[in-house]
């Protein structure tokens, strides 16, 4: 097929067979099966600790209440309960605590917000697992309709006019494998890590550098027509330069949700994937399913991460206001990442965008959304 | 022929797998119940025989009230017992009436574990009977290992 041309043409059922796709998808549905029965057992016991809190709740209001006295398991006795406002509490290891009912209640709610916790964990996690499980079955879908693979190695200037015709030729069919997906989930939060830290620099660099970044901007864009739209309004904000938040941040959230539908996300990825809005997490957070749960423990690394490259930031600040290149930085990654969760090959997304007019300042930085990494900081630092 | 034999050999496996393990299976889970209830009530014997021999009149306990919270409860008159006598039906008994009933129940506790147990050995018995078959099916050597048990 490809004889000319240095690259490899693989049937996607070569790599993943039909039958072995729908066995993996088979396991995957028996593994959502097994969580929704977890997920039944778990309601259960919420269902029976609601139903406690009412009964702690009203035991204190009479004196004593006649019960059968329970003597082992199958013998009562006829008596009743006195103290009914005193609870022995088992608070886990064998101890146990003398508590009011009042005191009680409160040990209640929280193993019921405990158990609330573990039931969205798990909805989430079944929610995983359904995306898998709707990836494997177009998975075996398309290797059973005969899709294949193109890959090609770049090598050198020549090639890169002819490649990026065809990356846009196998955007559609090909897919990524999982670990790629993992490399460039690390790259997209870097990137939206410097695009935000960028776009906080433009903030403070206001309108003197907005007319820069129009000039700058008209020279890349054209080529990136896809994204274009959004990244005109995000140049409109910049120009404003009140808040540059609002369309970095939808932009964002379709990149996330985007995301989210087409990787089977394991929990790990989530993670990593929530870790990228810090600021606006009190927005974003409504939006992701289980964001709320994840949240209190990813702020803690999302400050770690920010800090450290606030000096960075700062040193910019001086040197960088005469510098129009930089606001070009942010978007650029941006449009590698969307491309990739469109589904295209990942080792080709360095060069799939790529504009064959751009600037010959700003091809210096396309070499690879891996690359992309290293040669940026090196430009924070030369300014 | 070699082909009916196969077939053969194939119902017969799918018998024991299908079949002869999952009764195996229920039955051992079935006794283990019943060995439960044994132990509940030889609990209980145990524990009348305790208030007897210390004669008590009243009684304090925690009950639970579910998800390990406990409330203490009195019994004024330890004299009355209700027991579970089955399908939700619990009867007021004395102390030694109690006894009696317990000691009878025991009996019939044993006398059911040991059906089961005999139920068991038949189950086990047959597949190994259907195994054998499989074997001979098969014109394979009978297993050294089954000659060697004789001492």
């Amino acid at each position: 097929m490809e004889e000319g041309a240095n690259g490899t043409v693989t049937p996607l059922a070569s790599m993943f067979p039909a039958d072995e796709a729908q066995k993996a998808a088979g396991r995957v549905q028996d593994a959502i099966a097994e969580k929704r029965r977890e997920l039944d057992r778990v309601r259960g016991f919420a269902a029976d600790n609601a139903a406690l809190v009412n009964l702690v709740q009203k035991l204190p209001e009479e004196l004593h209440h006649d019960v059968m006295v329970p003597f082992g398991k199958a013998a009562f006795f006829p008596g009743r309960l006195i103290h009914t406002n005193e609870f022995t509490v088992l608070l886990g290891e064998g101890y146990y605590a003398e508590r009011t009912s009042k005191q009680t209640v409160e040990i209640l709610r929280r193993r019921g917000k405990a158990l609330e916790t573990h039931v969205d964990s798990l909805k989430s996690i079944i929610e995983d697992l359904k995306t898998e499980a709707s990836f494997f079955d177009k998975t075996a879908s398309e290797a059973a309709e005969g899709l294949v693979e193109i890959r090609e190695e770049l090598s050198g200037e020549e090639s890169d006019e002819g490649s990026s015709e065809l990356g846009q030729k196998e955007d559609g069919p090909s897919i990524s494998v999982e670990d790629k997906g993992k490399i460039l989930n690390e790259d997209e939060e870097y990137d939206r890590l410097m695009s935000k830290l960028d776009e906080l620099e433009k903030e403070e660099l206001a309108a003197e550098a907005a007319d820069n970044i129009e000039e700058e901007t008209n020279e890349v864009d054209p080529d990136v027509v896809s994204d274009q739209s959004s990244f005109h309004q995000n140049l409109k904000d910049l120009e404003g330069s009140h808040s540059c938040m609002p369309p970095s941040h939808s932009e964002r959230q379709a990149s996330n949700e985007e995301f989210l539908r087409q990787t089977r996300q394991q929990p790990a990825l989530v993670e990593k994937l929530n870790p990228g809005d810090f600021t606006i997490a009190s927005s974003q957070k409504d939006k992701t399913s289980h964001g709320n749960d994840l949240l209190w423990n990813l702020k803690g690394p999302d400050i770690a991460d920010k800090s450290p490259k606030l000096p960075a930031l700062e040193e910019n600040d001086h040197a960088g206001s005469s510098n129009n290149e930089v606001p070009i930085q942010p978007p650029k990654p941006k449009v590698d990442s969307l491309r990739a969760f469109t589904g295209s090959i990942i080792e080709h997304s360095p060069n799939l965008p790529i504009n064959p007019r751009e600037p010959s300042a700003t091809s210096s930085k396309v070499p690879g959304s891996q690359s992309s990494k290293p040669l940026s900081r090196f430009r924070m630092q030369r300014k | 022929m070699d082909n009916y034999r196969l077939d053969k050999v194939h119902k017969f496996e799918e018998f024991v797998d299908r079949r002869l393990k999952p009764d195996l299976v229920r039955a051992i889970s079935e006794r283990d119940k019943v060995f439960e209830q044994q132990k509940t009530f030889s609990d209980l014997r145990k524990n009348i025989e305790n208030l007897q021999k210390n004669s008590v009149t009243s009684l304090r306990t925690l009950v639970n009230l579910g998800s390990e919270v406990y409330m203490q409860a009195e019994v004024p008159d330890t004299q009355h017992i209700f027991v579970d006598v089955g399908l939700g039906f619990h009867v007021e008994f004395t102390w030694s009436e109690a006894l009696n009933y317990i000691s009878l129940r025991e009996e019939k506790l044993a006398r059911q574990i040991e059906e089961y147990t005999h139920h068991i050995a038949s189950i086990k018995a047959q597949i190994k009977m259907v195994c054998e078959g499989i074997r001979e099916l098969l014109q394979l050597p009978a297993e050294a290992t089954l000659q060697e048990p004789i001492f």
